[in-house]
C-alpha cells in the first residue's frame, strides 16, 4: 500500500467534484464516505450538477476542479461540439457499462409478442422492433441523455442491429435523465437510453421494460470518466495524482461484490442521490429486473467498477467515440485528427503513473483490437480484460 | 432557414426560467429595449417543442435548468431541425462566460444572427441574475442573523435556569466561550443548547 505523506505535496487541497444524479457516481461518492480523499490529503466538495453542459462549462471556469464526465465529453467539447470549445482531459476512466434501452410498456408487450427477448438477446429485441414499425406506418420518438454520448450511440447501434435506421426510421431526440420516466409516462417519448437508476425506476413503476443493457450492446464500454481541463492539470499535477489515486482505491473498493450493498444505501442518502435504496439496488448489485414483475437476472458486469482495467482511458475507444461523434455531426474527421485529439484528451500515461504507486498493473498497450472475446481473458502478466463483444450487426447485403 | 429579414427586426427571444420573479425582471427589461420576448417557460415544460413552434432567434438559460443538454443538441443540423443553435460565447471572451456562469444563466442562439445583436439580451439577463442573486445572498443573511439571534437568546435562557445567574451574566458567559474557542456566537449558543438540553433529558431519568 501507499504511503499518501512520500507523495509530491498538492498544490490545491481543497477540491470541488462535479456528479450527476446517476448511479455510475458511485466512485466520486463512496472515496469521501470512506475517507479516500481525506486520507491523501484532499478536501473534497461534492457538487451535484444538473446537466452536462452544466459540468463541463464549470471545469472551464473553475468553478469546479474535477467531474464525472461521460466518456465522450472530453473530445466532443474539444471539437467545441454543441457548446463551448475547451480542452479537456482524462487520466481516469471511472466506470464501464451502466445505461439500458427502455421501451414503453405497452410497445414492449408487442416487442415480446413479436419474438423479442432483451434478457436473452438484445438484438431479437431490435429485430421484433422493426416488426412493431410496420414498413414505416409507425412512427417513434426515442431519447437519449446528451447528444454526444455511449447513450446515443448504443441506441443507435441497437436500432441498427434490428435492421432499423436510426436516422430515418426513428427520431431520436435528447432529455435530461431525470426526465425520461415522466416523458415515457406521458407518452412525448416511446422509448430511451439511459443510465441508471432510471431505467429501473421505469420498470419499478410498471411504465416501460428494458430491451436491451448497455453491456450486451458494447461489452465493457467506457463509460464515465474523470475529467479535468488541461490547464487545471498542468497547474495541479501532485493534486490530480493524488484524486486519481483516491478514486482508483474507491473504485477497487466497488469492484468487491459484497460492498455493492453498503454503495446503494450510501448513495441513496438525500446529501447524495436523494432516491430510493429500491430503485438504485438491481443495477448496482447486479440484480436486474427488465420488466416489472420479472425475475432478477444475475448481471454481475452491469456496472463494473475497478476490474477488468476499468479505470484505463483506451485511447482505441476514444477513437472509436470520436468517430461516432463526427457521424452524429455530420463530419468526417480525418484519422489523424482523430489519433490527434484523443492522443491530448485520453492520457494514458497519467493513469500509468498512478497505477504505478498503487503497485497495480496496467496495460502496455494504448489501443487494443477490436472485440473477439466472450469472456474475460488475459491480455498480459496479471492484466485481466472483460469480455469485448459488440452486438452483431446485420450483414449490408441483406439489407 | 437563413432569415433574410433578421436585420429589421425586433429578435425574438425564448426565456428558460423556473424563478418567476427573476424571470419576469429580465422579461420586462428584454421589452424595454426592443426584444421580443415569445414566451418565459420553466424547466421540464418541452423545450424541444417550444423551439419547433415559435423558432427564437436567442434562447437565455438558467444554469438551474435540466435543459441546457435538451438545446445544445440542437447544435446538430438536421432534416427536423434546419436552424442550428451555438452556445452564445461572447465571440470567445472567457471573462463574458466566465460571468454569466457564475451569475447562473447563459445563451444560446440561432446560428445565423449576428452575435453583436445579442450581445444586449445576455447582457441585460446578467444583469438581472447579479442583482437576484445579491438579492438572495442579502436575504440569507438576514435570516441567518436571526436564527442567530433566537439561539443566543435560547442559549441565555438555558444558561440562567441552570447556574441560577441573571442575563447579563450569561451573556458574558456566553460571549467569553465563543471568544476562547475562537468561534462565533450563534455556534456557541447552538453547542450550548445541545449540551444543556441533553443534560434536562438526563436529569429526567
Amino acid at each position: 500500500m501507499i504511503d499518501a505523506a512520500r507523495l509530491p505535496p498538492a498544490e490545491k487541497r481543497s477540491l470541488r467534484l462535479g456528479y450527476l444524479r446517476l448511479s455510475d457516481s458511485a466512485p466520486l461518492i463512496m472515496a469521501q464516505e470512506l475517507g479516500h480523499y481525506e486520507k491523501y490529503g484532499l478536501d473534497v466538495e461534492l457538487r451535484r450538477e444538473v446537466s452536462w453542459a452544466n459540468v463541463r462549462d464549470k471545469l472551464v471556469v473553475g468553478d469546479l476542479d474535477a467531474a464525472q464526465l461521460l466518456a465522450p465529453l472530453p473530445l466532443a467539447t474539444s471539437l467545441g461540439a454543441g457548446g463551448l470549445r475547451a480542452e479537456l482531459i482524462t487520466g481516469l476512466a471511472l466506470s464501464l457499462n451502466g445505461n439500458a434501452i427502455t421501451l414503453d410498456q405497452a410497445l414492449a408487450d408487442e416487442v415480446d409478442a413479436a419474438g423479442g427477448d432483451g434478457p436473452r438477446d438484445a438484438g431479437s429485441t431490435a429485430r421484433a422492433l422493426r416488426q412493431c414499425l410496420g414498413n414505416g406506418r409507425r412512427h417513434l420518438t426515442l431519447a437519449a441523455a446528451h447528444s454526444f454520448s455511449c447513450h446515443i450511440l448504443q441506441l443507435r447501434h441497437w436500432l441498427r442491429a434490428g435492421g432499423i435506421d436510426p436516422q430515418r426510421d426513428v427520431q431520436i431526440i435528447v432529455l435530461p435523465p431525470e426526465q425520461m420516466v415522466d416523458s415515457l409516462s406521458r407518452g412525448i417519448i416511446d422509448g430511451f437510453c439511459v443510465g441508471e437508476p432510471w431505467n429501473s425506476v421505469a420498470v419499478q413503476y410498471g411504465i416501460g421494460a428494458v430491451q436491451a443493457t448497455g453491456y450486451q450492446i458494447w461489452n465493457n464500454a467506457l463509460e464515465k470518466v474523470l475529467g479535468v481541463t488541461e490547464a487545471w492539470h498542468q497547474q495541479h499535477p501532485a493534486t490530480h495524482l493524488r484524486l486519481r489515486l483516491a478514486l482508483m482505491e474507491a473504485c477497487s473498493w466497488l469492484a468487491h461484490p459484497y460492498n455493492r450493498e453498503q454503495a446503494v444505501s450510501v448513495l441513496a442518502d438525500p446529501r447524495y442521490l436523494d432516491l430510493t435504496a429500491e430503485c438504485l439496488r438491481p443495477a448496482l448489485t447486479g440484480q436486474y429486473v427488465f420488466r416489472k414483475g420479472g425475475p432478477a437476472l444475475a448481471l454481475p458486469h452491469f456496472h463494473v467498477f475497478g476490474r477488468f482495467q476499468a479505470g484505463f482511458p483506451w485511447r482505441s475507444d476514444g477513437e472509436w467515440l470520436l468517430q461516432g461523434i463526427g457521424e452524429l455531426l455530420g463530419r468526417s474527421l480525418a484519422p489523424e485528427e482523430i489519433r490527434s485529439r484523443v492522443q491530448r484528451c485520453f492520457r494514458t500515461d497519467l493513469y500509468r503513473e498512478a497505477a504505478r504507486h498503487l503497485d497495480l498493473p496496467s496495460p502496455g498497450q494504448d489501443y487494443r483490437p477490436p472485440g473477439v472475446h466472450d469472456a474475460p481473458f488475459a491480455a498480459g502478466p496479471d492484466i485481466e480484460l472483460g469480455p469485448d463483444l459488440r452486438l452483431p450487426l446485420p450483414d449490408p447485403r441483406d439489407a | 432557414m437563413p432569415d433574410k429579414n433578421s436585420r429589421h427586426r425586433a429578435l425574438r427571444v425564448i426565456l428558460v426560467d423556473d424563478d418567476q420573479p427573476r424571470a419576469q425582471a429580465v422579461e420586462a427589461r428584454l421589452r424595454d429595449v426592443g426584444f421580443e420576448v415569445l414566451t418565459v417557460i420553466p424547466t421540464a415544460s418541452g423545450l424541444l417543442y417550444q423551439m419547433a413552434q415559435r423558432d427564437p432567434d436567442v434562447v437565455i438559460i438558467a444554469l438551474d435548468s435540466p435543459d441546457r443538454d435538451v438545446l445544445e443538441s440542437l447544435s446538430v443540423i438536421s432534416a427536423r431541425n434546419p436552424r442550428p443553435v451555438v452556445m452564445f460565447s461572447g465571440s470567445g471572451d472567457t471573462q463574458f462566460i466566465r460571468d454569466a456562469i457564475r451569475a447562473g444563466v447563459t445563451a444560446y442562439q440561432a446560428e445565423d444572427i449576428n452575435p453583436e445583436r445579442v450581445r444586449a439580451a445576455i447582457d441585460i439577463a446578467l444583469a438581472q441574475f447579479s442583482a437576484f442573486n445579491d438579492l438572495r445572498a442579502q436575504l440569507d443573511d438576514t435570516r441567518r442573523q436571526l436564527e442567530e439571534r433566537k439561539l443566543v437568546e435560547k442559549a441565555k435562557g438555558l444558561l440562567m435556569a441552570a447556574h441560577a445567574i441573571n442575563e447579563e451574566q450569561a451573556f458574558t458567559t456566553l460571549r467569553k466561550l465563543a471568544m476562547d474557542r475562537n468561534r462565533t456566537l450563534g455556534e456557541t449558543a447552538r453547542d450550548i443548547i445541545a449540551i444543556l438540553e441533553k443534560d434536562k433529558l438526563r436529569g429526567r431519568h
